[in-house]
C-alpha cells in the first residue's frame, strides 16, 4: 500500500538510507502479542507514543468521516482479518482521495474513502486491510527503526537536519517528529511482500475470494499506467524515496501463484459492495478530481461503471473530468458524458448547469437554453442561479 | 528577549486553568537519530504539572487541571487550537528571527472574547499553558561531539526547552508568555529538576 | 497524512526556516499590487509575501497577525494558464486559470486553490454578484478548516479584466480573526482599482 507523504529532508535521509539495507531474513514470521502494550521506556513504547500523538491529530481533522453505517462496515471487515488484534485496533475513516490504509504501531488505523472508491468488492477492501494489519502485527515500524538506526551516517545527516530545524523553536521538532513515524511507515520491499502474502493467508482464511489482492493491485497497476503525467505512468519502476515500494507485476504474480489467480469479480459481490459505498460516491469522486490526475479519475470512473449502476453520477464526473482538464478534445467529450448524464435518474443537479455550459461552449444555443431553465427549475434555492440566469440570457439573445 | 508582560497581577483568588502540560522528550543516539522516550515525557509531564501546581498553591491561587485532547469539541476545543496558532505565531514573530512590522515594539496576541466562553464554563480567570520539547544526547552522541570536535566539525548535542503561555479568560489576551532553556540543574525528568525549571520559566509571571 | 505533514511542513517550516527572508511594512494608503493595479489599505499590513512557500510571483501576500491568523491574497492579474498557489511538483497540478470560465469555474478556482493551500473541507457559500477592479465580479464566502481542526472563514472577491483575473481572498481563523478584520478587508476589496 503506498504511503505517500512529504517527508522532511531529515527524515528523508534517514528512509534513503534504510532503503539502502538488506531486510532481516524472515524462516518464521513471528507476530506481536495482542493486547501488550510495550513498556514506556522501550524503544516500542516511544514509537507508541509517536504514534499516539499522531493519532490525536488525525481526530481532529476536519476530514473524518463520521457516517455510522460506513464506519461500522469497514470496522467489521477489518476485524474479520484482524482477529486477535480487532480489540486494539481503532478505526478512522478519513475522506481523503489518495490511496492508503495504514495500521500504526499503536493500532490505530485509517482508512482513506480513496481507497474505499477503488475497491471493487468487500473482499478487496479485506485483502488490504489484512495487508496493513500484517504490517502492525509483525511491528514492521520497530523493525524499520532498527534498520534505520544501523546506518550511522544517514543518521549523522538526520542529526545536523534537527540541529538546523529546532533552533526556530518547538513547533519544528513537532514536524521531525511526526516526519519520523511517518518515515518509518513507509515499509521496504520485503515487508511489503510479506505483508502481502500473510495478509492474503488472513483475508482468505476469512472467508474472502483468493483473487481480490491481484485483482485489487492489478487495477492499481492500470490506474497508474493511465495517469496524465509521464513520470507517475512511469513510476513503477522508479524507486522513490517519497512513497513505499509500489505494487509491481511481481506483487500480483506472487499473489496468483499462492492461488489468488482467479481475478473474475463477482457481479453480486461488487453490487453488495457498491449499495455501501453509493451515500459516499458523489463526494468521493468530487475529492479525487481534486488530485488533477484526470486520467487516473478517468480510470477510476470507468472501472465504476462496468457495472452499469449510478450513471447518472458516473456519467457527471466524468464531465467534470474532461471539463477541469481541457485537453483537445475534452470539451466535447464533457458535453457527451453530461447529455448522458442527464440521461439517468441518479443525475446530480449541477449536472444541467454544466450541460448548459458545454452546450453554449459547442454552440449549441438550443441545447443550453433547455439545459439552463431545467436546472433552474430544479434548482430553485441554488445560491448561483443568478449566475445561470445571466448565462441563459446570453443563450436567448438572436 | 524578556518576558514580555501585559498586565500587573491579577485579583487575589483569580483561579488558574492549567492546562496539561505537553511535553514531548526523545533521546538523541550517536548516530544522531531522535528516539521518542515515551517515558521521559510522561515523567516529565508530570513533574512540570506538580511543579506548576506547588507555585500556585504556594501563592494561593486556586487552579484546575484540564487535559486539552478531552475539550477538543465545540467551542472550548476552538478556542484551545486557535491558542496553538496563537502560540506558533509567538514564537515565530516575538522568539524566532522574523520580525512582523504590525506587531513590531508590542506584545498584542490575543484569542479575542470568545474566551468567556471558558471562563464561564470553567469558572476561572486565567488559561495557562505550558509545552517543553528537546532531546537529551546518549553517552554515545557526547562521544561522537567531541570526536567530531577535534575534527573541528560542530554536531548538535541535544537541548530542552519549554514554553508558557498565559490568557486572559476575560479579554482573550494573551498577557504573560515566556520561554525558557533548561541547563545541566534543571533536568525535568526529575521533579527537582523539574522545579528549577518551572522557577526559571515562571521567573516574571504576574501569578 | 501527507497532506497533515504537508501542512505541518507549510506552518513550520515557512515561518521557521524562511529565516533570511523579510516581511515588509505595508502602510496605510495606497498598496500597488503590480504595475497598473492598487489597493487602498485603511491600516498598516505586514507583506508577507517573502516568507510563504508556493507562491507565484505575481500574488502578493498581505497579514496582521502573521500567516496563521490572517491572510489576504492579492493577485496582480492571472494570465490564462497563470496560478494563485504555486504547484509544489508537476505529478501534483495546483489549479490553474484558463480562458473563458464561466463564472462557477471562477469561484471553484479560487476554492479548489485553497483547498490546495492544505485546508480541509472548503466551501463556498452566499455567491452573489460585485463590482471588483472595475468588472463585473463574483463574491462569496468560504469555510474551511485546518488540519489541526480549526475553523477557518473566508471571503473572496474575483473579476476578469482585460483577459486577466484579479483575485482578493482573504482567510482567518472563525473565532475572533476573520470578523475582526473584516470591515478593513471589505475596504480593501472595495478600493481595487486598475490603470
Amino acid at each position: 500500500m503506498t504511503l505517500r507523504r512529504i517527508l522532511t529532508a531529515a527524515a528523508a535521509a534517514a528512509l534513503l538510507a534504510s532503503t539502502a539495507q538488506p531486510a532481516l531474513a524472515q524462516a518464521q514470521p513471528k507476530l506481536r502479542e495482542a493486547q501488550i502494550r510495550p513498556a514506556v521506556s522501550s524503544v516500542e513504547g516511544g514509537l507508541w507514543d509517536m504514534s499516539d500523538q499522531m493519532e490525536n491529530h488525525v481526530k481532529a481533522s476536519a476530514e473524518v468521516n463520521k457516517d455510522p453505517q460506513l464506519n461500522a462496515f469497514v470496522k467489521t471487515v477489518l476485524c474479520k482479518v484482524a482477529t486477535e488484534y480487532c480489540g486494539e485496533m481503532r478505526l478512522y475513516v478519513l475522506d481523503r482521495p489518495e490511496l492508503n490504509a495504514s495500521a500504526a504501531p499503536n493500532g490505530y488505523v485509517d482508512v482513506n474513502s480513496g481507497l474505499l472508491l477503488r475497491a471493487a468488492t468487500e473482499d478487496e477492501l479485506a485483502f488490504v486491510l489484512a495487508h496493513e494489519v500484517t504490517h502492525f502485527a509483525r511491528s514492521h515500524t520497530l523493525e524499520r527503526y532498527r534498520q534505520t538506526k544501523q546506518t550511522a551516517t544517514a543518521g549523522m545527516i538526520l542529526g545536523m537536519g534537527l540541529g538546523i530545524a529546532t533552533g526556530g523553536g518547538s513547533l519544528v521538532s513537532d514536524l521531525v517528529y511526526l516526519g519520523a513515524i511517518a518515515s518509518l511507515m513507509s515499509y521496504n520491499r520485503e515487508q511489503e511482500g510479506e505483508a502481502d502474502t500473510l495478509g492474503y493467508g488472513r483475508a482468505t482464511k476469512a472467508g474472502y475470494a483468493k483473487g481480490a489482492g491481484a485483482a485489487m493491485w492489478s487495477d492499481v497497476i492500470a490506474e497508474t499506467r493511465s495517469s496524465d503525467f509521464p513520470k507517475t505512468r512511469n513510476s513503477e519502476a522508479r524507486a522513490s524515496i517519497f512513497r513505499t515500494h509500489p505494487i509491481t507485476a511481481e506483487r500480483v504474480a506472487a499473489l496468483q501463484a499462492m492461488g489468488g489467480g482467479d481475478t473474475a469479480r463477482d457481479v453480486a459481490a461488487e453490487k453488495k459492495y457498491r449499495a455501501v459505498i453509493r451515500p459516499h460516491l458523489a463526494a468521493w469522486l468530487k475529492d479525487d478530481l481534486r488530485r488533477r490526475d484526470y486520467g487516473q479519475s478517468l480510470y477510476v470512473i470507468d472501472r465504476l461503471s462496468k457495472l452499469g449502476e449510478d450513471m447518472g453520477v458516473l456519467e457527471f464526473y466524468r464531465g467534470e473530468a474532461y471539463r477541469q482538464r481541457r485537453s483537445e478534445g475534452d470539451g466535447a467529450k464533457a458535453l457527451e458524458a453530461y447529455k448522458r448524464a442527464v440521461a439517468s435518474a441518479d443525475v446530480p443537479v449541477a449536472a444541467w448547469r454544466e450541460l448548459g455550459e458545454a452546450a453554449r461552449k459547442a454552440g449549441d444555443k438550443a441545447a443550453a437554453r433547455q439545459a439552463f431553465q431545467t436546472y433552474l427549475d430544479r434548482a430553485p434555492q441554488a445560491q448561483d442561479r443568478w449566475i445561470v440566469e445571466s448565462s441563459l440570457k446570453t443563450v436567448q439573445e438572436s | 528577549m524578556a518576558a514580555p508582560t501585559a498586565i500587573s497581577a491579577p485579583a487575589p483568588n483569580s483561579k488558574v486553568l492549567l492546562m496539561q502540560p505537553d511535553v514531548q522528550l526523545s533521546l538523541l543516539t550517536a548516530a544522531g537519530l531522535q528516539e521518542a522516550r515515551a517515558d521521559w515525557s510522561q515523567q516529565a509531564r508530570t513533574n512540570i504539572t506538580q511543579a506548576i501546581e506547588s507555585e500556585l498553591r504556594a501563592k494561593s491561587r486556586p487552579s484546575e487541571l484540564l487535559d486539552p485532547t478531552q475539550a477538543m469539541a465545540g467551542r472550548e476545543g476552538q478556542l484551545i487550537r486557535l491558542h496553538e496558532a496563537v502560540g506558533q505565531s509567538i514564537m515565530a514573530f516575538n522568539y524566532g528571527v522574523i520580525n512582523l512590522p504590525t506587531k513590531k515594539g508590542t506584545f498584542d496576541w490575543t484569542l479575542g472574547e470568545g474566551t468567556n466562553v471558558v471562563r464561564e464554563a470553567r469558572g476561572a480567570d486565567y488559561a495557562l499553558f505550558v509545552n517543553g520539547r528537546g532531546s537529551y544526547s546518549s553517552g554515545g552522541r557526547k562521544a561522537m561531539f567531541i570526536g567530531m570536535a577535534a575534527l573541528g566539525v560542530g554536531i548538535p548535542l541535544g537541548g530542552q526547552t519549554v514554553f508558557a503561555s498565559l490568557v486572559d479568560l476575560r479579554s482573550g489576551r494573551v498577557v504573560w508568555f515566556n520561554m525558557a532553556t533548561a541547563g545541566a540543574s534543571d533536568d525535568m525528568r526529575t521533579p527537582e529538576g523539574a522545579r528549577a525549571l518551572v522557577g526559571k520559566l515562571m521567573t516574571g509571571a504576574p501569578l | 497524512m501527507k497532506a497533515m505533514l504537508r501542512s505541518v511542513v507549510i506552518g513550520a517550516l515557512a515561518l521557521a526556516l524562511a529565516a533570511c527572508a523579510t516581511v515588509t511594512s505595508a502602510p496605510q494608503g495606497t498598496f500597488a499590487v503590480g504595475q497598473g493595479y492598487q489597493v487602498n489599505l485603511g491600516r498598516e499590513w505586514s507583506d508577507i509575501s517573502n516568507i510563504m512557500t508556493g507562491r507565484p510571483k505575481n500574488v502578493r501576500l498581505l497579514s496582521i497577525d502573521g500567516p496563521l491568523l490572517n491572510r489576504l491574497y492579492l493577485t496582480d492579474g492571472l494570465a490564462p494558464g497563470q496560478f494563485l498557489v504555486k504547484p509544489a511538483k508537476r505529478e501534483r497540478p495546483t489549479p490553474t486559470y484558463r480562458a473563458n470560465m464561466a463564472a462557477t469555474e471562477l469561484v471553484e478556482f479560487v476554492a479548489d486553490s485553497v483547498a490546495a493551500l492544505d485546508y480541509q473541507r472548503v466551501e463556498t457559500s452566499n455567491l452573489r454578484p460585485t463590482k471588483f477592479v472595475g468588472a463585473d465580479g463574483v463574491r462569496f464566502d468560504i469555510s474551511a478548516q485546518t488540519a489541526e481542526g480549526l475553523d477557518m472563514a473566508g471571503t473572496a472577491s474575483v473579476a476578469e479584466a482585460g483577459g486577466k483575473l484579479y483575485v482578493i481572498l482573504y482567510l482567518a481563523p472563525k473565532e475572533h480573526y476573520f470578523a475582526a478584520t473584516l470591515p478593513e478587508v471589505e475596504q480593501v476589496m472595495a478600493s481595487a482599482r486598475r490603470g
